[in-house]
């Protein structure tokens, strides 16, 4: 509607500059390299070196690729149960049934927050190996346990189970506390009992929440990456970066196989995020009344339901509690008590964060042999402190491009958000999220390993130093979607008399936009930036596809730490480094995610009556050194 | 002052301003009154340059303004969300202007500390966020940022909407005592005709993006220009065959084939008539009770007359009471039909 007169000239070469950056982007780094993975399928050349469009996909029904499969789709459907019946019990536990030490519980629960991933599943196998804490202790007691009963199907179905209701815990919770007292009040007096009204007037208003948590859950399954990995179960994902690893030399046309799974995921991807976006559309049951009242409490009256109620919250609450707990007191904990996995509560030590210490091994020969400073700590270790800077930095990076490149797209979005270039930019920012990360991942890892891309300046940017280039592409991209959504709300937030406001008393649009918009989206930029580097700083999925001695991140390096320790000498206090490394993640995340939902939250007002009451304390203080002084003299 | 020559505005196919024309006197409090979608924030916001308009032109002080930027027209403006800035601080809200004006420090402070005083804002609320501050601390704020650049209009778009009766109307007197006191011309958009005759000196009463009548607020209430006029501001009472023959029996000259209307204060109640006034026998229907006033539904000629008496116990009528209505055919309004 406004019109400036003038400047048209520089303005318009930054619109064309900004628009060929983005299309560059899309194009270049979306759009290319996964079609280029949706060719090679049909590439595929036969033993007698002739072109079969076919030959993958008759492999695929003829051999034993679809058992991958399969493998991931019943894990993605057990989980879906799994994960929904311990989501659902750990919220109405926490904010629907009156349990006593909710808040305890609530903080149990939530602990999945600060750790997830590869440090995650490393803590599991810490407890629950052949030979973990846990294990160990329950074959104690029970003689004819199995104690490898934790691998396979199994295990990362146990290990998933607890790991993935984080967004329960974030989004079940939210709507649960958004229902209208009134309505459950108005259920009991028309004669409902407790659960009656649970089950016909509670459970209703959550299904669009549970609908969407049920897609999410089954994406996650079936795109599960670490613990398959880690704890040995033959998934999709785990397939496709072994295939990316592999040669035509060693089994057939491996490159087309791992194109091939990847494209099915993405396919599985797409269709249900079409089914979500349609469900979500089709608009929700939303809460009428203009005063609601705050949920209370539900106390369960029978006094055996209530006792076992109990029970199985307190069981949930040890079954959160014990990884974390268990791992922060062995991070404390010497080399030898680990090794043993034995506590010993007379000798706790920082050896596993900081400094090191010499190692004394018996060789074969039968002699004793010592290595200098072979036991270090976190920090003293110089391949755990290089996994750290480098996750740090890229992650640092490639959390910040993302949001740069949001806030750039989301006020250009803004500006044509009734045109159709406006909705083209959205779809072009949104179109990582249809595909699985690993089909993203693995397409860089294809296309851009060869000199022939000459957007890139025909460099080969999977070769040596470059790859942590790609790495940070990768992140980029795949976070677009998340930081998107995110800021756009921030940006739709904007009162738009605001920037009127600003015209009006004098500013050109460039000093609205850095004075008057940025400073209101900043707080929602930083805490987009703050939970992209969060996920990041200990990502493994993506690392895992480019694995390479130029890119081992911080998850790789963990995972390293699983293998065999103390062999020769090598590897020594692998657990306890792995102990101290999910301390460290669990600080770095608390810190975050306090900073973000904690401070950030605060807005002008709040902070400046938190200042206030910060003076009036150092006045109090200073007072009463001064009354104390005055009564000393 | 200001000029509004022959202004069209279209939204897409949509014409939502068609030929305005509005002259505003220096230091004149002008008001532009109508229902909600009828144009009256549209032309504000066409003088202040958010919107351009695709015919006439703007003219402030005999200057053509009508395509200088918005942030080169030096007028300001409160909006109805008042669009303070929440991330500043008030003093910074207010300061903003002339920041961007590149003012010197001990100036902009001289200049902030004397518009918060003269609009009763402490020293202390400066330093707070907009956000402490109550609804009607930020209408200050809002005003003192549009006028600390020393504009030379005002515009004001519904700026008491977001207030609870009460402090809509302190703060009514307040705007107007303050807009005396700064003697600036002030243009001010609202759809509540109580809060346009109390403080107009002029008022502009839009319907479907045109003006239906300009005049002063005893103008456009007592004389309205059209039936829309009439029947938009005040209440107003539509006169049938029977009344309006009983006017023209006492010495009116009304067309029956028009519609006749006349306001609820003008039909008084169990009075003595002066010479040419006209006495119905009613009874009455009804009434609503309102405190300061009571409204009598009151049955005769074979319609319902509202009538206004003031609650003074002396004028208390009761339901089903018989009661003489009295007229002057000289306060009937008449429009033709259409």
């Amino acid at each position: 509607m406004t019109k400036t007169r003038g400047r048209m000239g520089p303005t318009l070469l930054l619109k064309i500059f900004g628009l060929a950056f983005f299309a560059y982007l899309f194009l270049g780094f979306m759009l290319l390299p996964c079609l280029n993975t949706l060719a090679s399928i049909f590439n595929t050349k036969n033993a007698s070196g002739v072109t079969d469009p076919l030959a993958v996909i008759r492999f695929f029904f003829a051999g034993n690729m679809g058992s991958f499969v399969w493998n991931s789709l019943k894990l993605a459907v057990c989980l879906v149960v799994t994960v929904n019946i311990v989501g659902v019990s750990i919220v109405l536990l926490t904010e629907y049934f009156d349990i006593k030490g909710a808040r305890i519980l609530r903080l149990g629960y939530m602990t999945t927050l600060i750790y997830s991933g590869v440090a995650l599943v490393t803590g599991y196998l810490f407890l629950y190996d052949s030979n973990g804490i846990l294990t160990t202790l329950l074959a104690e007691a029970f003689p004819g346990m199995d104690p490898n009963w934790f691998s396979g199907f199994n295990a990362v179905l146990f290990t998933m189970t607890f790991a993935c209701t984080s967004n329960h815990a974030l989004f079940l919770r939210n709507a649960i506390r958004g229902i209208d007292y009134n309505t459950v009040e108005a259920a009991r007096n028309m004669g409902a009992r407790p659960f009656k009204v649970l089950w016909k007037v509670v459970f209703p208003t959550l299904i669009p929440t549970m609908f969407s948590l049920t897609v999410m859950t089954f994406i996650t399954g079936l795109c599960a990456m670490s613990a398959p990995t880690l704890l040995g179960y033959d998934s999709i994902n785990p397939e496709i970066v072994r295939l990316a690893g592999s040669s035509s030399a060693d089994e057939a046309f491996p490159q087309a196989r791992a194109a091939l799974l990847s494209i099915i995921l993405a396919l599985f991807t797409i269709v249900l995020l079409t089914v979500l976006s349609s469900y979500e559309r089709r608009g929700h049951y939303l809460s009428v009344s203009k005063t609601k009242a705050k949920l209370q409490k539900q106390r369960i009256d029978t006094p055996l339901w209530n006792i076992l109620a109990h029970i199985y919250a307190y069981i949930l609450f040890i079954i959160y509690m014990i990884p974390v707990v268990m791992i922060v007191i062995f991070s404390f904990q010497t080399f030898g008590a680990i090794r043993m996995k034995k506590l010993d509560l007379s000798n706790w030590t920082l050896i596993n964060f900081f400094g090191s210490q010499d190692y004394q091994y018996l060789t074969n020969r039968g002699t004793y042999k010592t290595r200098k400073g072979s036991i270090s700590g976190l920090f003293a270790n110089e391949a755990t402190l290089g996994g750290i800077k480098l996750s740090f930095v890229l992650s640092a990076i490639a959390a910040a491009l993302a949001c740069v490149i949001v806030v750039v797209a989301c006020n250009y979005i803004f500006k044509n958000r009734n045109k159709k270039s406006g909705t083209l930019m959205e779809y072009c920012m949104l179109f990582p999220w249809l595909l699985p990360t690993i089909l993203i991942c693995y397409s860089y890892r294809v296309y851009f390993n060869s000199n022939d891309v000459w957007y890139v300046g025909g460099t080969n940017l999977y070769y040596a130093g470059h790859v942590r280039l790609l790495i940070v592409l990768a992140y980029t991209v795949v976070k677009l979607p998340f930081s998107l959504r995110m800021i756009k709300a921030a940006f739709y937030a904007i009162d738009e008399e605001l920037e009127d406001a600003a015209r009006n008393l004098g500013s050109s649009p460039l000093v609205t936009f850095l004075k008057v918009k940025l400073p209101i989206i900043l707080p929602s930029v930083l805490a987009v930036f703050a939970l992209n580097f969060n996920a990041l700083f200990t990502e493994y999925d993506m690392s895992a596809t480019f694995a390479s001695s130029y890119g081992t991140t911080y998850a790789m390096v963990i995972q390293s730490m699983c293998r065999e320790e103390g062999l020769y000498g090598y590897n020594v206090n692998a657990s306890g480094r792995r102990c101290a490394s999910t301390v460290f993640i669990m600080v770095v995340s608390g810190i975050i995610l306090y900073l973000v939902y904690g401070v950030g939250a605060r807005d002008l007002g709040e902070r400046l009556e938190a200042k206030d009451r910060r003076r009036k304390r150092l006045e109090r203080l200073k007072g009463l050194g001064r009354r104390r002084k005055e009564a000393a003299v | 002052m200001i000029r509004l020559n022959g202004i069209a505005v279209k939204f897409g196919d949509f014409t939502a301003l068609h030929d305005i024309n509005v002259h505003v006197e220096e230091g004149e409090f002008f008001t532009f009154l109508g229902p909600s979608g009828c144009g009256k924030t549209t032309t504000l916001r066409t003088i202040t340059g958010f919107i351009q308009p695709v015919a006439g032109s703007v003219v402030v002080k005999g200057k053509d303004i009508t395509h200088v930027p918005i942030e080169e027209r030096n007028i300001g403006i409160v909006f109805q969300s008042y669009a303070l800035f929440p991330t500043m601080t008030v003093y910074d809200n207010i300061a903003f202007g002339l920041k961007l004006k590149k003012l010197k420090k001990p100036e902009i402070a001289k200049k902030v500390e004397e518009i918060a005083r003269k609009v009763d804002l402490s020293g202390e609320q400066l330093k707070k966020a907009v956000s402490q501050l109550s609804g009607g601390q930020q209408q200050r704020v809002a005003i003192a940022r549009a006028l600390v650049t020393e504009p030379s209009i005002i515009c004001m778009d519904e700026p008491l909407s977001n207030l609870d009766a009460k402090l809509r109307v302190q703060l009514r007197n307040e705007l107007k005592q303050m807009q005396k006191d700064f003697g600036i011309t002030t243009i001010y958009v609202t759809h509540d005709q109580e809060e346009a005759l109390t403080l107009s000196d002029h008022i502009a009463v839009f319907n479907k993006g045109a003006i239906e009548q300009i005049g002063t607020p005893n103008e456009v209430y007592n004389h309205s220009a059209t039936e829309f006029v009439c029947n938009f501001i005040g209440d107003i009472d539509l006169l049938g065959a029977e009344a309006v023959s009983a006017l023209n029996r006492a010495g009116g000259r009304l067309d029956p084939a028009a519609n006749n209307y006349i306001r609820l204060e003008r039909i008084h109640v169990n009075v003595d008539p002066k010479p040419g006034n006209v006495v119905l026998e009613g009874m009455v229907d009804g009434l609503e009770y309102y405190g300061l006033y009571i409204k009598y539904y009151i049955r005769a000629a074979g319609q319902i007359v509202k009538v206004i008496e003031k609650n003074d116990g002396v004028n208390i009528y009761e339901a089903g009471q018989n009661v003489r209505v009295v007229m002057d055919p000289r306060d009937v309004m008449a429009y033709p039909a259409t």
